[in-house]
């Protein structure tokens, strides 16, 4: 029994970060209508501004998310609106091929600026661990980043259900050419949501580095994760993310290190299978 | 979910263009073209061309055999895969098992991999023909890294650390050219005459419009998985040939993305749904391949990814694609024109 509950804990924690990957996957999916096949490499930027900052300032990897943050938001706004705006127009699938050549142009620049080394942000209580009732644990660590998790996603919900520009990005997600016709500007607001889905990919690359260590090639992993997430849960829908983050989690833990991606692919290939649109789609 | 209709634009260009346009075909294409494989044939078996020749110009076989069964599939068809590597890390591994664990010939390796790559091919297709677009896209790239992590963890086939190809005696460097060269012009035959056929034709309708297609007639199913299995067959044929080539396999690089990655480059560069486009788009990529590995190291994608960038920015045919269009001809067109 207490394996059981150890498992859905580390399930939950784990399935935090992958709700955290999917999210912004997720808006562009919904938003723009793109598939971003460069979202792993985004995360990893992310993962490697945090911890190269935190090292070089010396500050706590998370205090890093005020530079990097803004600094993908704009990084995202110019990509969208410099380059992927104007292939959209030939079609949905040259914009995905420029991800795609995004993406592998970006995992080799990465190559040669850090090298093929491990990476791994620091954080002094990387091995304190919680002692709960009955031998349970939890570690620190998974927990802070499960805070950081929640707390990103709650802010991007309470984003787009209170503020202008989020009931914009709605309001263009559900009707485009009603949402223009009522002067919402389409390709501004693609702009706007590709920087904050590269906002989000600042805070998940956070979250990849503090748990895991990782590599420049380590953004195909992330975003086949964030890929199954966003097909799970149904795309631009939040709480699909979350329970979709959930359960690749679990079967994550389940899984174990050797079978725990298998688990998770196939369970990927039966979804797409069975009910393409997703548990949670509009 | 509305998935923006890719052709749209080519549909209204090649409307707008109006005038006659020049097809480069019949005998005298033919016989060029006949005149071409003859020449590569007898250098390879004459042996006028040194063995470093030999090495390049089989890898344009075989990555024109690949990108030209990638281009039937996106091009023609609309189906974009991102995990044609699926057959090639299953005919890699076929190859190596058939001859380092029984010991057997390498043609027994070939057939085997093209055998599992049909049976695999035609269960895929009924789970991947359910989806469209986007989601048939990354499922196909999906199936490929779950069979990757399963390879890596497979004792049968010493998990991640990889196996070598141990045909006796090893084929010299000329063999698997014209082993390469010869299934460079069947793939290429069979591309040309599947498009000539009913087939093809309803293979572009359904392109151009699914539901309009299968509402005069075209068995959309059935001709998806035409294209589908024969592309997986032939990509697993050229894959089989390039591991035998290479010597060795593993996990991450048989089934690696990476081969999606010089296939939709080739494409593209040349020019997507036409029939030469992949062919000098695979002459280009090998070029700027050994060009590019003379940088100082892990330039190659870079400079790879911007040019297939830049020419979907600025030439959106493709180098073969807008030539075609400015200059108003085409090779070994698909089309039916009112005078045939």
């Amino acid at each position: 029994m207490t394996v059981v509950i150890q498992m859905l804990i580390n399930g939950i924690l784990l399935g935090s970060v992958y709700a955290l990957l999917g999210v912004g996957m997720s808006m562009i999916f919904g938003i723009v209508r793109l598939t971003n096949l460069a979202h792993g490499e985004f995360i990893i930027i992310g993962a490697y501004g945090s911890t190269l900052l935190s090292l070089a300032l010396g500050v706590d990897p998370i205090l890093t998310l005020v530079i990097t943050v803004p600094v993908m938001f704009i990084a995202g706004v110019l990509i969208q609106t410099v380059l992927i705006n104007r292939v959209m127009l030939q079609g949905s699938e040259p914009a995905l091929l420029v991800t795609f050549g995004l993406s592998i142009i970006l995992k080799d620049a990465l190559l040669l600026l850090f090298t093929a080394d491990a990476r791994h942000a620091n954080v002094p209580y990387s091995t304190a661990t919680i002692r709960l009732p009955a031998g349970l644990h939890i570690a620190v660590l998974d927990l802070v980043v499960f805070a950081i998790s929640l707390a990103t996603i709650l802010i991007l919900t309470l984003f787009l259900r209170y503020t202008y520009m989020g009931r914009a990005i709605r309001a263009t997600s559900d009707d485009t050419a009603a949402a223009s016709l009522m002067g919402v500007s389409v390709r501004r607001t693609y702009g706007i949501a590709m920087g904050i889905a590269m906002a989000t990919a600042a805070v998940a690359g956070l979250g990849v580095g503090m748990r895991w260590t990782f590599y420049p090639s380590s953004g195909g992993d992330y975003l086949l994760i964030a890929f199954g997430v966003v097909v799970i849960g149904g795309m631009g829908s939040i709480p699909g993310t979350l329970v979709a983050g959930l359960i690749f989690g679990l079967a994550q833990v389940i899984g174990g290190a050797n079978y725990g991606m298998l688990i998770s692919y196939l369970l990927l290939i039966l979804m797409l299978a069975v009910r393409p649109q997703g548990l949670f789609s509009k | 979910m509305k998935i923006p209709v890719l052709l749209d634009r080519k549909k209204t260009k090649a409307a707008s263009s109006g005038g006659q346009v020049r097809v480069l075909d019949g005998v005298p294409m033919l016989a060029a073209c006949v005149a071409i494989a003859a020449a590569l044939y007898i250098f390879g078996l004459t042996g006028v061309l040194s063995s470093n020749i030999q090495r390049y110009l089989l890898k344009i076989f075989l990555y024109c055999t690949l990108s030209s069964m990638w281009n039937l599939m996106s091009g023609y068809t609309g189906m974009t895969s991102l995990g044609q590597q699926t057959y090639i890390g299953l005919a890699g591994y076929s190859l190596t098992v058939m001859t380092a664990t029984y010991a057997m010939s390498y043609w027994v390796g070939f057939l085997v991999g093209a055998v599992i790559s049909t049976i695999v091919s035609l269960i895929l297709a009924i789970i991947l023909f359910r989806m469209r677009g986007m989601y048939f896209a990354v499922a196909t790239w999906v199936v490929a890294e779950a069979l990757r992590t399963f390879f890596t963890s497979w004792k049968f086939v010493k998990k991640g650390a990889g196996m070598t190809v141990a045909a006796r005696p090893y084929p010299s460097t000329s063999t698997i050219y014209i082993i390469a060269l010869t299934l460079c012009i069947i793939a290429l035959a069979v591309v040309y005459f599947l498009l000539k056929s009913r087939v093809g034709l309803g293979l572009t309708a359904m392109r151009d419009d699914p539901d309009a297609a299968s509402s005069v007639g075209v068995d959309i199913f059935k001709s998806k998985l035409l294209v589908y299995v024969v592309s997986a067959i032939f990509t697993a044929l050229a894959g089989g040939i390039f591991y035998l080539n290479k010597g060795s396999i593993y996990p991450a690089g048989g089934f690696g993305i990476s081969w999606t990655v010089s296939m939709v480059f080739i494409v593209i560069i040349g020019g997507i749904g036409t029939m030469g486009g992949p062919v000098l788009g695979s002459i280009l990529y090998v070029i700027f391949e050994e060009q590019l590995a003379k940088l100082p190291g892990g330039w190659t994608n870079i400079v790879l990814g911007l040019i297939a960038i830049l020419v979907i920015l600025f030439l959106p045919d493709g180098i073969l694609g807008t030539l075609q269009k400015k200059l108003r001809f085409e090779i070994l067109s698909q089309k039916r024109f009112s005078g045939e």
